[in-house]
């Protein structure tokens, strides 16, 4: 996912001026992927929003100290959903992989027990497909398929308790303050 | 994974540009640190700090791109992000296998058999995602990607001071 501009900075301008566009910008970039990646179908969305967690986090890192205390704590923030969308982005990478592993061991299986029963045989007999050369491997493909569908779901539901919890803390309108803020002028009541 | 250093002297008066000098030349300086030692396959959390820099780099790269002479900026972002590739290339099996090592210790023995043929997928992988890596770091030795990178802060720095 491409980064949208931010338009109108100025190198010569106020550090924290340019600095407040680009977070405002992240910020809307962010948000833009919910309800969409609240969705557990919606892998690409989801995938997005980390990406887009994770800009947010970045120029945070840089420029949080600039403004209202909440910045920092928003960056640490942005940092908790980019590292749980990450871990949920991991299990979609690899149980397909597991999937297309465990077909082509299916076809493997598949070919090697019909080379072994006879060519003339009028059915394929039990026994033969017993000896299939990757019974070993099965049981464990088979449960790591399930541990990765099961873990995503589980970290699927955690993700939007985060998600929720952010909106009860008011993540989104308490940067949108402390943007507003400059720090040293910031309030003591927010810290 | 390694903290982001700060950057020093960053105030809401400085001038953009000045402050793209002083980060770029601090998330330059800890991606070169990372990278050394990132082809020990034994340490992958070399390659995870090193890919972790990258980013950074890169994000600060594209945050303060208005600061930069286009041509070497292009330039420069391109090679950060081809070396974060090859980083990831290493990194993507390196978190794969760490995981199936948790999941067989956990696992009875029968799960044991697939899931070593799983792993030795991902080792060769590693492997070859290894060997990119390699070829990455030779590319930003031959192509003066640090030295480019200090000139763009350099240039930055021009102007932004008036």
């Amino acid at each position: 996912m491409k980064a949208r501009r931010v338009k109108g900075l100025d190198p010569q301008g106020g550090l924290a001026d340019q600095a407040e566009r680009i977070i405002r910008v992240r910020l809307e970039e962010l948000v833009a992927f919910t309800p969409r990646a609240l969705d557990p179908t919606e892998v690409q969305s989801l995938h997005d929003m980390r990406i887009a967690a994770k800009r947010l986090r970045y120029v945070l890192e840089i420029f949080g100290g600039l403004f209202g205390p909440y910045a920092e704590k928003a960056g640490k923030r942005a940092k908790d959903l980019q590292d749980l969308i990450g871990e949920i982005h991991d299990c979609d990478v690899m149980l397909p992989r597991v999937h297309g592993l465990i077909s082509e061991l299916e076809h493997a299986d598949a070919v090697a027990v019909r080379g072994a029963a006879p060519a003339d045989a009028e059915d394929l007999d039990p026994a033969v497909t017993a000896a299939a050369p990757h019974g070993p491997q099965w049981r464990g493909l088979h449960t790591l398929a399930t541990h990765l569908a099961a873990r995503r779901a589980l970290l699927f539901e955690r993700f939007l308790l985060l998600w929720t919890e952010l909106g009860r803390e008011g993540f989104v309108a308490r940067l949108d303050f402390a943007l507003g803020e400059r720090a040293g002028e910031a309030s003591e009541i927010d810290r | 994974m390694a903290k982001a250093r700060d950057i020093p002297g960053l105030d809401g008066e400085l001038p953009f540009a000045v402050a793209a000098a002083r980060t770029v030349r601090v998330r330059t300086a800890e991606l070169f640190e990372h990278l050394d030692g990132v082809l020990d396959v034994g340490d992958i959390e070399r390659v995870h700090d090193a890919r972790v820099a990258t980013r950074r780099l890169r994000a600060v790269l594209e945050i303060y791109r208005e600061c930069f002479p286009r041509e070497p900026f292009r330039a420069a972002l391109r090679d950060v992000k081809a070396l974060a590739d090859a980083l990831g290339a290493r990194r993507d099996p390196d978190v794969h296998l760490a995981a199936l090592e948790e999941l067989r210790a956990a696992l009875p023995e029968e799960d044991g058999p697939g899931l070593a043929l799983m792993s030795a997928r991902f080792r060769a992988e590693q492997s070859a995602g290894n060997d990119e890596l390699a070829q990455a770091l030779e590319d930003v030795r031959e192509f003066h990607l640090h030295e480019r990178l200090v000139h763009l802060a350099d240039a930055a720095e021009a102007a932004g001071t008036p």
